[in-house]
């Protein structure tokens, strides 16, 4: 367990940086939402929560939570085939348990899930080399959940996966060969997909990206309501609680998937800067955490944990600024959602626990 | 590697927000402003008008407007459905309007009801709580309330929406805005109209108003004296009523001045009609039944009827005669109910004849034949002169608009009009204002005012005083008389103690006698139709009966109310005689503060429908059934 002296080595540095996105996220959706509201409160619980999932994260060695990945694997797999049958409907999609007071998502926890045991199958891989089987086992073990998730439907979580399985496998050797065929396959794929796999509102999303303004009372119309809020916003902003677009909903899900925007709509240039900055040095802190990690399952493991956060970080930032088709990808940290809190902070806890015994044996 | 394409995707966000928010700041600032801000326009009410003692006579009441805001609706189909059925108009009616304005930008309102009921309203308005109708608004507007009953309807005139053609001659006006459209709403429409106001709200995405952002109020219409005198005008409505209830006639005009300024005290034509039904958009059903009358209620026949003045006129041929010298007023002719002019003959009314007549009795009895006389020495230019010099044949330059001028025939106008030479025998019938002579009764109030006072043709109007704010009511000075002759004040004279006669003798006119009050004034009958012609029209069911008229002043010496009462196919002067005589009555009783008299009755009114041409009659000869008024005691 935690022993004292393991008590300096934790990154304090990036925990205050997280827990200041935590406070601006909180403080933006207070914004948001007109004031205490119970969407204000959720998002405070979800916040104490993975106070308590950090510090389990944390204290349990990530070697032995490692050993026992294939167990977190498989009960994450259970419960996202126990959504797609019995999972609470909302908006057209099954994505979450309800257990009476919460509800439960599922697929946001896929994704430590998923480094862990990637992590654990190429940290612990005895051969020097990495071998199409392994990439192959690799592939599958990414497949898996994300149909899962990708069935709910849930299209923006199902992708958050690929970045987890990309980054671990990158920086375990796989040849930049082979990331240059998957990428022309999915050139080739691509016109198949949009015929055959993609459903309407998923290609009208696409084509409004396009030109939003074909379709401006519809689809285009939150991309160009994103881009008046954040554009509006300024150097300084309009001022907390003072922002017109999201105040008034011309903006929908403000305090969600849309949650930068309204930053920079009440914060300005200025606030977007602040909160990048924020994001970039939690980063680099983690990367700095996967460099001094002790061995490779470490370093994989915060690569595949962090590959997926950034992913949706940058995806987010730039949808809200309506610079990519819209999607319902939240922005780790901020936006509301419980369990996207809980997972994410839980996440953090194996970051910081990899950073943390890089001197134990 | 990786620390470095992390700092570098996120400058590169970084860029795209300062992009955004730096660079397009003021583009997206606007967007987002015309998102969240809407202007909506305060009417500005009109300008109250008064009475010459201060009395409203139009002003403005709350009325509630329903409108369609499209900016933010999604199915407006689904909004017209909804709208109708709540308010429970017909769904084909909205569609009308709603297509109407389509062009217009989507955040003007539509306009689906003018004046809504309070029903409407509270269905509406309950109905945008629930967050059903966030995109139709209540708005509360002033809208114009005119006295009831259609008095003065052609004084005030009416407003209407601004017409197009209107908007892009005149750029203080826009697109939605009420403007006058007759009478003294549409001559003083500039003061009248005052400054709309404008409040911009903030509306969330549904179109709700969140809160009032900013307020500019509207500013109210300058506030309008009229010389107005309210009472003479309803003293002249109730003439018209008693005539109408006594199924004489509904249509006619009169028109009371004071001679020597020009003030107008009273203006009437009949029939009128509701302006209170233009206020707030009139509907297609009222409109079209005022234009399809044969009667033509919109007509202002006190500004725009051109009549015969028959033997109202002899005052102009008598004053031409003394004036040019051709008479003096103990000119003496000789009537034996008829005269021989270039070998045709001329009838007196009087069969019988009045014998030998000088210039007095000839106007207090109407004499033809010394009139025929006078007309056949002068020729029709020097009547024309001073008919002209009194007021008729010429605008009377009233600030009302689109006045028509009447006709006094001339050779040139004979020359230039028919091409033609103008016959000494057609001067014989004008003599007596029939043939050629046509009049306006606005004009014929300017030419019993000109001979009140003595030769001044003064301009009527009816602006008295402006309010101007904070300055309080500033007066409007008169406006120049037109012309002024000179005349003989013992030859005037004459002629103003014949129409005393009229009154006050054994004329025509003694239906007008206020008792202790010296009225001067003079019938007429003018045919609408010569002899020969009603004989052969008799049957075609159109209204043949002679027109009436009754010019007036009072009192003979130092006059200070002149008019004109005119009722078509009221027979004859005397049924005109007996408005005037309410009007008159009404004028001394107010003078020396005394109740009001009551208003005439329709028995008060004459019943002989029989041809005053015809044997055997004489107008004014027949037995008074009625005493004359007092209102000194």
């Amino acid at each position: 367990m935690l022993e004292r002296r393991l008590y300096y080595h934790v990154d304090w540095a990036m925990i205050a940086g997280i827990f200041a996105l935590c406070a601006i996220g909180v403080a933006q959706i207070f914004s948001a939402t007109g004031g205490f509201t119970r969407i204000y409160y959720t998002q405070i619980y979800g916040i104490i929560i993975g106070i308590f999932a950090m510090a389990i994260c944390l204290t349990i060695d990530y070697r032995s939570l490692a050993d026992k990945s294939h167990w977190i694997y498989l009960a994450v797999l259970l419960l996202l085939m126990y959504v797609l049958f019995f999972g609470a409907v909302r908006g057209g999609s099954r994505r979450w348990i309800d257990l009476g007071v919460v509800n439960l998502q599922p697929s946001e926890f896929a994704k430590a899930a998923l480094a862990l045991v990637l992590a654990k199958f190429f940290g612990e891989s005895r051969r020097g080399a990495i071998t199409r089987e392994d990439l192959a086992i690799a592939g599958a073990l990414t497949a898996v959940p994300l149909l899962l998730v990708a069935r709910q439907p849930d299209l923006g979580t199902a992708v958050t996966l690929i970045p987890v399985g990309f980054a671990i496998a990158y920086v375990a050797g796989m040849p930049m060969r082979i990331i240059g065929i998957l990428a022309l396959v999915g050139v080739l794929v691509a016109p198949v997909a949009w015929k055959f796999a993609l459903k309407d509102y998923q290609k009208e999303r696409i084509s409004t990206f396009l030109d939003p303004s074909q379709d401006s009372k519809g689809a285009g119309y939150q991309q160009i309501q994103a881009r008046i809020t954040v554009g509006s916003g300024g150097l300084w902003g309009k001022g907390f609680t003072k922002g017109t677009q999201g105040q008034l909903r011309f903006l929908p899900v403000a305090h969600n998937d849309f949650i930068f925007s309204v930053l920079a709509e009440e914060q300005g240039f200025a606030g977007v800067l602040v909160t990048l900055g924020l994001y970039l040095f939690v980063i680099l802190r983690a990367l700095e955490a996967a460099r001094l990690a002790k061995d490779r399952l470490g370093a994989y493991l915060v690569l595949g944990v962090l590959a997926s956060f950034t992913f949706q970080v940058i995806y987010n930032v730039t949808m809200s600024a309506g610079l990519a088709p819209v999607k319902g990808l939240t922005l780790p940290l901020m936006s509301y959602g419980g369990s996207s809190m809980i997972a994410t902070l839980a996440a953090f806890g194996l970051i910081l626990n990899v950073r943390m015994r890089r001197f134990t044996n | 590697m990786l620390q470095v394409a992390c700092v570098a995707v996120f400058a590169a966000l970084s860029i795209s927000f300062w992009f955004l928010q730096i660079v397009e700041n003021a583009r997206y600032e606007e967007m987002a402003q015309n998102n969240h801000q809407r202007t909506l326009a305060l009417r500005a009410p009109r300008g109250v008008l008064y009475d010459r003692d201060g009395k409203v006579l139009v002003e403005n009441r709350h009325s509630f407007s329903i409108s369609i805001v499209r900016e933010h609706t999604k199915d407006l189909d689904r909004t017209i459905r909804m709208l109708a059925e709540v308010a429970g108009l017909n769904i084909d009616d909205v569609r009308a309007v709603v297509a109407r304005h389509r062009s217009e930008p989507s955040y003007r309102p539509i306009v689906v009801v003018d004046d809504a009921s309070l029903a409407q309203v509270a269905a509406i308005t309950a109905r945008r709580l629930d967050f059903e109708l966030p995109d139709v608004v209540v708005e509360e507007v002033p809208t114009r309330q005119y006295p009831g009953e259609g008095i003065a309807a052609h004084l005030f005139g009416y407003v209407g929406e601004v017409s197009d053609t209107m908007v892009a001659a005149d750029e203080s006006l826009k697109s939605g805005d009420l403007v006058g459209q007759a009478g003294i709403e549409k001559i003083y429409n500039p003061m009248l109209m005052g400054k709309d106001g404008a409040k911009v709200v903030v509306v969330n995405s549904l179109g709700r108003e969140i809160r009032t952002l900013e307020e500019v109020p509207p500013t109210e219409g300058k506030r309008l004296q009229l010389t107005i005198d309210y009472d003479i005008q309803k003293a002249v409505d109730d003439g018209f009523k008693a005539a109408r209830e006594a199924r004489l006639t509904n249509a006619g005009a009169a028109v009371v001045l004071n001679p020597n300024t020009g003030e107008v005290l009273a203006f009437a034509s009949e029939p009128a009609f509701d302006p209170n039904a233009f206020a707030a958009g009139i509907d297609r059903a009222t409109w079209a039944s005022l234009t399809t009358d044969e009667q033509r209620p919109l007509n202002d026949r006190a500004l725009q009827g051109r009549y015969s003045p028959g033997s109202t006129f002899k005052m102009a041929v008598a004053l031409a005669g003394l004036q040019e010298g051709v008479i003096t007023p103990d000119f003496q002719v000789h009537c034996g109910g008829a005269a021989n002019f270039y070998g045709r003959t001329f009838k007196c009314w009087l069969k019988r004849g009045h014998g030998t007549t000088d210039l007095r009795h000839a106007i207090e009895q109407s004499c033809d034949v010394y009139f025929y006389t006078v007309a056949n020495i002068l020729g029709i230019d020097k009547i024309n002169k001073w008919a002209t010099a009194l007021g008729l044949g010429v605008k009377s330059n009233i600030d009302l608009p689109n006045e028509v001028t009447g006709l006094v025939p001339s050779t040139e106008w004979k020359r230039e009009k028919m091409h033609e030479k103008w016959y000494a025998g057609e001067t014989i019938s004008v003599g007596i204002g029939q043939g050629q002579v046509s009049v306006t009764p606005v004009s014929m109030a300017v030419y019993a005012a000109t001979l009140a006072n003595g030769g001044t043709r003064v301009t009527p109007h009816l602006l008295k005083a402006v309010d101007e704010g904070g300055n309080g009511w500033k007066p409007v000075a008169a406006p120049e008389p037109q012309s002024k002759v000179e005349v003989d004040h013992a030859k005037l004279q004459a002629i103003r103690d014949g129409m005393w006669g009229v009154v006050n003798g054994g004329g025509t006119g003694n239906r007008a006698r206020v008792l202790g009050f010296d009225v001067a004034g003079k019938t007429g009958t003018s045919q609408v139709i010569s002899n020969a012609g009603r004989v052969a029209a008799a049957r075609s069911g159109k209204d043949l009966r002679d027109n009436g008229w009754f010019v007036f002043f009072a009192p003979r010496d130092n006059p200070e109310i002149a008019g004109v009462v005119f009722l078509e196919h009221g027979v004859h002067g005397p049924n005109a005689a007996r408005v005037a005589r309410h009007i008159l009555a009404t004028f001394y009783a107010k003078k020396l503060g005394n109740p009001l008299p009551p208003p005439p009755t329709p028995k008060d009114m004459q019943f002989d429908f029989s041809d005053p041409y015809g044997p055997g009659h004489m107008p004014g000869t027949e037995p008074q059934t009625d005493e004359p008024v007092n209102v000194t005691n």
